[in-house]
């Protein structure tokens, strides 16, 4: 280590002030901040605390809890290919190869494209490298189909660098997660190419000799399947071997490259929550929030159709709920406030479904599979926890978290525009989180206000 | 349930801002602090929520082709269309009136941070287009109150959480030909992605 700081040092007056290259200066900050603590104190009075965990490195954390899906993502895809090409008998290396010959550029393609956005943007407006998109641009290519073209990745990643970050001033004041907001432009863009709604296979390039591109490849989603058809064909589908929970749980599946391991998003989450880096209330209530209005969807689907329950129960059913929410808010404190108040919401929601007696196929999907389905794991772990753009107090965190699980499932079961709900859900979070903190902070100090005795 | 469904609509899918942007210039205007916010929101929700049914039962009554039979036989071939806009913006500028002086008795510093955009609420869009919607889609008058009161709901949702956003924004390092206006138009398209989650929902 110690030559390599040599040659930094050595670098260093070069960029400083009155250097010749003067103009590069956050650059070259950039590079020597990413292998060494920078020596600097902010004053020059008083006591120091000095942490070498600083932003760089807790951004290197995420990345670590990201490479368990990276890896395994490169393995899905080449399995997949294999699969739908119909080569069973393909090595552990083979499929490494074919997924790293698909994934890599597209990792590649993010990286270049916005990291030289952040450079130029940072020597231009001379402020420090913000390290936020050595995340961003991993989760990029995890949330993409393999298939996707590498200009659509690099358009996408220039659009969310620019327009959903750099133009509030970088890391740490986008509104809305940089990683989603590519997504959410490729998918209003281009939504031949993400629409959710086809399997996306790699089925290689007939450049390099490969198997033949087959373009068409006629198969759905496990989510876009019982959007479509109801639960019938999708059970049937489900029975078969492709999408067991097992498969599922483990990510044996199609989908975008990162996402369709809940497996591989836990291990990241367990790194995240032991390093304190991700928080375990949004995680945990995003996955709750979503467990349980699949849960509340069953049942509504169990009332609806069967049609046992009397008005009376229904009308017994709302007053219930609107009854626990104003004992909530009268005598509950604290974050228990917060998730009750939430459900309460959920449940007044639920009754106002008994009443309209609607009772979509979609409901009857059991609610311990929603939470293996799709990109919902991948989504929870990694951006719902996104540091600028959750919820920054607790009870706030708490809200934001099941609102996004609970948003999720909805999406999924009542707009058929979409299969996925997991990703315009944080986004709408995203959106709100600030309106949330407010009303939290603001409550807290009406109620040390009421306990102030001048 | 009709009327539920209606609502859900007119608050989240058919959201004035984020649909149809109408009634922007009040939205990018008042929304650089959550309480006037919230005030100029609650002002809309009033004022939209009065003038839909009122709106409808001038075009039901009056102007509508044939809908002067109620005083006589005679009016049936009389058509005062061509007044519905006259007559629509008399009506929401009657009501703006009203909340006006109500706002100033009650909260005048309320109405001190309005400012000229209370009285402004007369010509948004927004309002304008509630009543013109309400006519074009054919809504009944139960309908067409719970449309006014959602769309307005929708709106002041809407402005409520711009300004929380705006609020936050205070710490960000915008560019400096970018603040203001600019910035926000930036994050008005933005949570208009986020929206598009609720665009195509069948209730």
């Amino acid at each position: 280590m110690k030559f390599l700081q040599d040659i930094f040092e050595k670098q260093k007056p070069h960029f400083e002030k009155g250097g010749k290259w003067e103009k590069f200066y956050y650059i070259f900050e950039a590079h020597f901040t990413l292998l060494f603590a920078p020596k600097d104190v902010t004053s020059k009075k008083g006591v120091q605390i000095r942490d070498a965990v600083d932003m760089k490195r807790m951004m290197m954390t995420v990345i670590i809890a990201l490479l368990p899906t990276l890896i395994f993502g490169i393995w899905n895809v080449g399995h997949q290919h294999f699969l739908a090409t119909g080569q069973e008998a393909a090595t552990l290396l083979d499929k490494f190869a074919i997924g790293a010959y698909a994934v890599l550029p597209i990792v590649i393609v993010s990286y270049v494209t916005g990291l030289g956005i952040e450079f130029t943007f940072a020597t231009i407006r001379r402020h420090p490298v913000n390290e936020g998109f050595l995340v961003s641009g991993m989760l990029i290519p995890l949330i993409m189909p393999a298939t996707i073209p590498l200009w659509q990745v690099a358009l996408a990643t220039a659009f969310a660098v620019i327009i959903g970050k750099e133009v509030f001033g970088g890391t740490g004041m986008n509104i809305l997660n940089v990683a989603l907001t590519a997504r959410a432009f490729l998918y209003f863009a281009y939504p031949g190419d993400i629409s959710g709604d086809n399997v996306w296979t790699y089925f290689g390039d007939s450049l390099i000799g490969m198997s033949e591109p087959v373009q068409a490849f006629s198969g759905a989603t496990p989510l876009a399947m019982a959007a479509a058809d109801g639960i019938s064909s999708f059970s049937n589908f489900w029975l078969s071997d492709a999408y067991t929970f097992q498969n599922m749980f483990l990510g044996v599946i199609p989908g975008s490259i990162g996402e369709t391991s809940t497996l591989m998003a836990l291990i990241g989450a367990l790194i995240l929550i032991t390093t304190g880096v991700g928080s375990w209330r949004i995680i945990l209530s995003v996955f709750g929030g979503a467990f349980l209005m699949g849960y509340l969807f069953n049942f509504i689907y169990d009332i609806n159709y069967t049609g046992q329950l009397g008005t009376g129960v229904k009308i017994a059913f709302l007053l219930g709920t609107i009854i626990l929410f104003i004992i909530n808010q009268k005598f509950i404190k604290g974050e228990l406030k917060a998730v009750i108040g939430v459900l309460a919401g959920m449940l007044i929601f639920t009754a106002v479904m008994l009443f309209s007696g609607a009772a979509s196929e979609f409901m009857k999907v059991p609610a311990q599979f929603h939470l293996v389905m799709g990109g919902l794991a991948f989504g929870a772990v990694y951006m719902a926890t996104d540091p600028v753009t959750a919820s920054h107090t607790f009870q706030g965190k708490w809200i934001y978290g099941i609102m996004i699980g609970a948003l999720t499932v909805l999406i999924r079961v009542f707009n058929p525009a979409y299969p996925e709900g997991i990703m315009l859900a944080i986004l709408l979070m995203n959106v709100f989180a600030p309106l949330i903190d407010i009303y939290v902070v603001k409550a807290n100090k009406k109620r040390r206000l009421s306990r102030a005795t001048v | 349930m009709d009327l539920v469904s209606l609502a859900v609509r007119s608050i989240f899918i058919d959201n004035m801002i984020f649909a149809y942007f109408l009634g922007m210039c009040s939205f990018l205007a008042v929304s650089k602090k959550v309480s006037t916010a919230l005030g100029l929101g609650l002002a809309v929700v009033f004022v939209l929520s009065i003038t839909a049914p009122v709106n409808w039962l001038l075009q039901q009554y009056v102007l509508r082709e044939g809908a002067l039979t109620w005083i006589s036989a005679e009016f049936a071939n009389v058509n005062l269309e061509f007044l519905q806009f006259i007559m629509f913006i008399a009506v929401i500028a009657g009501m703006v009136q009203l909340v006006e002086m109500v706002i100033e008795k009650f909260s005048p510093s309320l109405y001190g941070s309005l400012g000229i955009f209370l009285p402004l609420i007369a010509v948004n869009c927004s309002i304008l287009g509630g009543s013109l919607f309400m006519v074009q889609r054919d809504y009944t008058l139960p309908q067409a109150s719970v449309y006014g009161f959602g769309s307005g709901l929708g709106f002041a949702l809407a402005i409520v959480a711009l300004a929380a956003v705006r609020e936050k924004l205070k710490y960000s390092n915008v560019p400096k030909p970018l603040k203001g206006i600019g910035i926000t138009m930036l994050i008005t398209g933005l949570m208009a992605i986020a929206f598009k989650s609720f665009i195509g929902i069948a209730v």
